[in-house]
């Protein structure tokens, strides 16, 4: 019985404390929206350049023309290697009437140099798409050393260093300003919640002096906090999502190369992720912040 | 019920209680009386243990209050009822809530606890104010708020810092017979002031600080015989 005159109290104690605080708690429900609104919205923008770098690293090919005499046996055993490979996307054959047949179509109007030839000078080729251009480097020197199957190995490796200075950039980059930004987003929240709790601190003294237990005193805050928490990051999630299915289409369509996620799951997590980080971040900021003040 | 050995306490170069030595028996109401600075209030905190003594010992129910800590400083603060000088009452609770405070810690609620209020209230003369917040309220009745939260859960030992401070004769003498009528429960009560005319007109023990010291520790108001500086045990 005790416990629930207790649990009811606590409860009660955080509303009535929310409402009598409300200017208080409404700076810090518009604070802590704010800050979770900038951090999922940076974290929307980076997804956005990460797949941009992972569709920019897709475009990386690697194409390696077959002699000849190499026997077909091998050249199978070899494709079907390199299909298993990680960072490797599709591996293709094409054979040398293939080839023909493509440099026709691509260039209609030079037939006639064909026809001055008795044979087919174009060589077969394995072309592969990859999707981890990091792999290229390595994978080429080890087709190059294969002389008895390949002639050559054509590799774009300036636009594969490219490709992976960039994408390496944009992680790094992409991690620091998601760690600045999450540190700033938790510290606003986090002392936006010690200064409603120290404009309380009498009440928390008082508690402590009329025989509360640390306990007692803290639940009513940590629910608070929670709360604040809470709803500041309802308001950050419900913006993302109305933001996000706003924006999305318009910057498809006005920056088409973009590929701008609109996976809904997408959206969906990063609400459920903001909703969490502001409840967690209420709680604690609010658990931490009235430590201080239990030592009396 | 509370004694006091050799206890010192300063702040900074300012030594606030010097070697103070004595005991207030349990039932026992005895005034502290002294000028501001005198050293009154350290030592009702000391007493409360919201301050530690630098030397000495304060030892209240036979326990040293310097060895509680957490669960056990709970307990010791349970037995205690104090009414802080500035009375420190949640200016955005009511009446009824501030003094249901030391109740809803003990995990108290529903009927019981406010049948509780109410009786505390009108003892104290302010069952019609129970909903009002302090900044309604004038000092006196302020102060009387403070005494209701102090005593609401039967505390056995009473701490007033100042209690009639700022107010009227009439309003003074109001609180000191609610005080008294409060210690003839059995609650050892102990008032620091430095209100003379209250002191003077009962005849009570009267200890009197100065400069952080014991000066004299007497029964006044009759033939009263000064009694040891570690008074009865």
């Amino acid at each position: 019985m005790a416990r629930l005159h207790v649990a009811r109290y606590l409860l009660g104690s955080a509303l009535t404390g929310l409402w009598r605080n409300r200017t208080m708690t409404g700076g810090a429900i518009v604070t802590t929206a704010i800050m979770l609104i900038t951090l999922a919205g940076f974290l929307a923008i980076n997804d956005t350049l990460n797949q941009m770098v992972t569709a920019l690293g897709r475009k990386s090919n690697l194409i390696a023309y077959v002699r000849d005499e190499a026997r077909p046996t091998q050249v199978t055993a070899i494709i079907d290697d390199l299909r298993t490979r990680p960072g490797v996307g599709e591996v293709q054959f094409v054979s040398k009437e293939d080839a023909l047949a493509i440099f026709e179509s691509r260039f209609v109007d030079q037939r006639d140099i064909l026809d001055v030839l008795q044979s087919n000078p174009l060589p077969a080729s394995v072309e592969l798409r990859l999707n981890d251009p990091s792999v290229v480097p390595d994978l080429a020197q080890e087709l190059q050393t294969m002389t008895t199957v390949f002639d050559d190995v054509v590799v774009p490796l300036d636009v594969v260093e490219e490709v992976i200075g960039i994408s390496n950039l944009a992680r790094v980059a992409g991690s620091v300003i998601i760690i600045a930004l999450t540190g700033v987003t938790l510290f606003v929240i986090v002392n936006t919640i010690r200064i409603a709790v120290f404009a309380r601190r009498q009440e928390i003294e008082i508690m402590k002096l009329v025989g509360a237990t640390d306990w007692f005193v803290r639940g009513p805050f940590v629910a608070e906090g929670a709360i604040i928490g809470g709803i500041g990051a309802g308001i950050a999630a419900i913006a993302l999502v109305v933001l996000y299915a706003q924006a999305a289409p318009v910057v498809t369509r006005i920056v088409s190369f973009l590929p701008v996620s609109t996976d809904t799951d997408f959206v969906r997590n990063l609400a459920v992720f903001t909703l969490l980080v502001g409840l967690i971040v209420g709680s604690l900021g609010s658990y931490f912040s009235v430590r201080r003040y239990l030592s009396v | 019920m509370i004694v006091l050995q050799s206890v010192t306490k300063s702040y900074g170069d300012v030594r606030a209680v010097n070697g103070v030595t004595l005991a207030i028996s349990r039932g026992e109401f005895a005034f502290l009386m002294g000028t501001n600075g005198a050293g009154k209030t350290t030592l009702l905190r000391l007493i409360s243990r919201e301050e530690q003594p630098d030397a000495g010992v304060v030892l209240v129910g036979g326990g040293n209050t310097a060895e509680l800590t957490g669960p056990s400083l709970t307990r010791l603060r349970r037995r205690m009822g104090v009414v802080y000088q500035d009375t420190r009452l949640l200016p955005n609770a009511t009446v009824a809530e501030n003094v249901a405070l030391p109740l809803r810690v003990r995990g108290m609620g529903g009927a019981t606890l406010t049948s509780d209020v109410k009786a505390v209230l009108e003892r104290v003369r302010l069952a019609d104010k129970e909903s009002r917040f302090p900044r309604e309220l004038s000092g006196g009745e302020q102060r009387k708020v403070a005494i209701a939260r102090a005593v609401v859960a039967n505390p056995e030992i009473l701490l007033c810092d100042e209690p009639t401070e700022s107010l009227s004769a009439e309003r003074a003498a109001e609180i000191v017979d609610l005080l008294l009528d409060i210690n003839a429960d059995g609650v050892t009560t102990v008032v620091a002031t430095h209100d003379t005319g209250t002191v003077n007109r009962l005849r009570r023990r009267v200890i009197h600080m100065d400069d952080g010291c014991v000066q004299s520790d007497t029964l006044v108001g009759s033939a009263a015989q000064p009694q040891p500086a570690n008074g009865p045990g």
